[in-house]
């Protein structure tokens, strides 16, 4: 509580670290901020060549999925991989004056905040373009983005906190970072793992996931970035309604989608998901500033 | 009033024999059961205090513990034990020109570099033109950072920190910054602090500095006070201990020399 009453009386620094952050992540590039948004646009072209033209593959309305997956994914990303480094990265200015530590992972998570905005934005005009409804329940995406930011703050924290004193901790979230990203319905609509069922399991790694499917589908639902992630398709593709969704596919008829996709809703009622994932998200950011205020005194000495 | 209070301040540091910089040396070091580094007191027992408008000098030699003193009065360092209560608007001056990000142009830095002295945008902006013309580099401002020689960031540096209006300033060896023009011009503006009533915190090599600066001295040796008095006394004994001591290293050294 003290520290965010520092964090406000330093709210200039962090203001001013934010406004670095966003003047020198492009500087020295042609297109300069055009990159906030053709990052996004270049990742989508990248897995939608790979899905649809490579694999052929057949989820009815794949850009539309792809492109409200990967605005929240890749700010989540892109924060938690910024703050990994930021106590290190950021030495020579806590050597020089005191100012409240947790203003480096948040700046952290501003900036990028900052760049998912001007991304979002264009998005909008596209959407208008292509003549998608634009609606009043785009609004979602605030939550939505809330949920993800404060699960982004406690992850960048702890991690910012721990690489002060390993670098080792850089290296395995960069990894990790790329397992998780599969893990998590960006490429995929969440109805898939939810549908996901095992039936003869051929090595090992399969028979684990059957015997701990159920369990493994309640850590995958109450992981934030996943209700964010699905929360941005609500808000921007299903009006603000229920993201589970089965779509109809050459071998499951409408009929049949419609059936599963009753049952689902019903085996996964949304509302407590979305509460236990905002405790997650809000624990996460508990854990990860204590962890780090622990830390923050011994960060000039590292240096 | 006392403007700046330590009592019993004591700053353990662990020096590693090995630096564990991985996992894998930290578990290795923890499965060899050993503690992988020496415990050592940069600072001992270190009581003193400042009185408003006083100009004090830390003299001591390299690893006496100076700067880890300014590092724990700038709140930079936390004490591992003692308490330190500092009144007033503390404007450390430590590690100039450190903190400038090389991309961002001069003008950009300073804005930056105020804010985490402690200033708001307004109060910048308002002594911005003064900041500018102290140092000397108006026409480069728009310029990045990394385009300025070393000279010029430390300048840079030194002009923002004492546009603080701060009411104690904490000084790590920037007496001698710059060329000889600077040098005169950044010690005058000290002694100018000084009239206006402002405390002063100086750590130095430069002796001479101090004696001419601070009517008050502290030396250090190993993290503890030996001498807590006048400049111009504490000055004298610490010249005439480092004497004695090359004298008893030379003799040292020549008797260990083989005879020819």
């Amino acid at each position: 509580m003290t520290e965010f009453l520092e964090v406000l009386r330093y709210r200039e620094v962090l203001w001013n670290l934010v406004r670095r952050n966003l003047k020198v992540r492009y500087k020295n590039s042609v297109l300069g901020f055009a990159w906030s948004l053709l990052n996004p646009l270049m990742q989508i072209g990248v897995w939608y060549f790979v899905f649809k033209i490579l694999f052929q593959h057949d989820e009815p309305n794949f850009m539309a999925l792809l492109i409200t997956g990967f605005l929240p994914w890749l700010f989540f990303s892109q924060t938690v991989l910024d703050s990994t480094g930021c106590v290190t990265q950021e030495m020579a200015l806590i050597k020089k004056a005191y100012f409240p530590r947790s203003i480096l992972p948040l700046s952290a998570v501003l900036s990028n905040l900052i760049h998912l905005v001007f991304a979002f934005i264009v998005v909008i005009v596209l959407f208008a373009i292509w003549g998608v409804d634009v609606n009043i329940h785009f609004l979602w995406i605030i939550p939505a983005t809330a949920l993800v930011a404060i699960y982004a703050y406690g992850l960048s924290a702890m991690l910012a906190a721990w690489s002060a004193f390993y670098a080792d901790v850089r290296f395995i979230v960069g990894n990790l970072m790329g397992l998780w990203f599969f893990l998590t319905p960006v490429l995929y609509p969440v109805s898939l793992v939810l549908n996901k069922q095992i039936e003869k399991p051929s090595n090992w790694v399969e028979r684990v996931l059957q015997d701990h499917l159920p369990v493994l589908k309640q850590i995958f639902m109450l992981d934030p970035v996943t209700i964010g992630v699905e929360g941005y398709r609500s808000a921007l593709l299903h009006g603000g309604e229920n993201f589970i969704i089965v779509a109809a596919t050459p071998e499951l008829p409408a009929a049949q989608a419609a059936a599963v996709q009753v049952a689902l809703r019903q085996e996964y009622p949304l509302l407590p998901y979305i509460l236990g994932a905002a405790a997650v998200a809000v624990a996460t950011a508990i854990i990860g500033q204590i962890i780090f205020r622990l830390k923050a005194d011994l960060f000039a000495e590292r240096g | 009033m006392t403007v700046i209070e330590a009592r019993h301040v004591c700053k353990q540091y662990r020096r590693p024999r090995v630096r564990a910089t991985s996992v894998k040396e930290a578990v290795l070091a923890l499965l060899r059961g050993r503690r992988g580094y020496d415990e050592f007191w940069a600072l001992n027992d270190v009581t003193f205090g400042v009185e408003r408008g006083e100009a004090i000098g830390l003299v001591g030699p390299n690893g006496s513990g100076k700067s880890t003193m300014l590092g724990v009065l700038a709140r930079v360092l936390k004490a591992t034990s003692g308490t330190v209560a500092v009144r007033g608007r503390v404007c450390p001056l430590l590690e100039l020109g450190t903190g400038f990000h090389p991309d961002l142009s001069g003008r950009e830095n300073v804005f930056l570099n105020a804010s985490l002295l402690g200033l708001s945008h307004r109060e910048t902006a308002a002594r911005y033109d003064s900041i500018v013309d102290f140092a000397e580099i108006s026409e480069f401002m728009a310029a990045p950072v990394k385009t300025y020689s070393t000279g010029m960031v430390i300048r840079l540096g030194f002009s923002v920190a004492v546009h603080m209006e701060p009411d104690i300033l904490l000084i790590d060896e920037v007496l001698g910054v710059g060329d000889e023009h600077f040098r005169h011009k950044s010690f005058n503006r000290l002694l100018q602090f000084k009239a206006e009533g402002k405390t002063l915190f100086v750590v130095s090599h430069d002796l001479d500095s101090v004696k001419a600066l601070c009517e008050r001295a502290i030396w250090l040796d190993r993290g503890r006070i030996i001498k807590d008095e006048s400049a111009a006394d504490v000055i004298a004994k610490y010249r005439l201990a480092v004497e004695a001591w090359e004298r008893s290293l030379a003799e040292a050294k020549a008797r260990n020399a083989p005879a020819l």
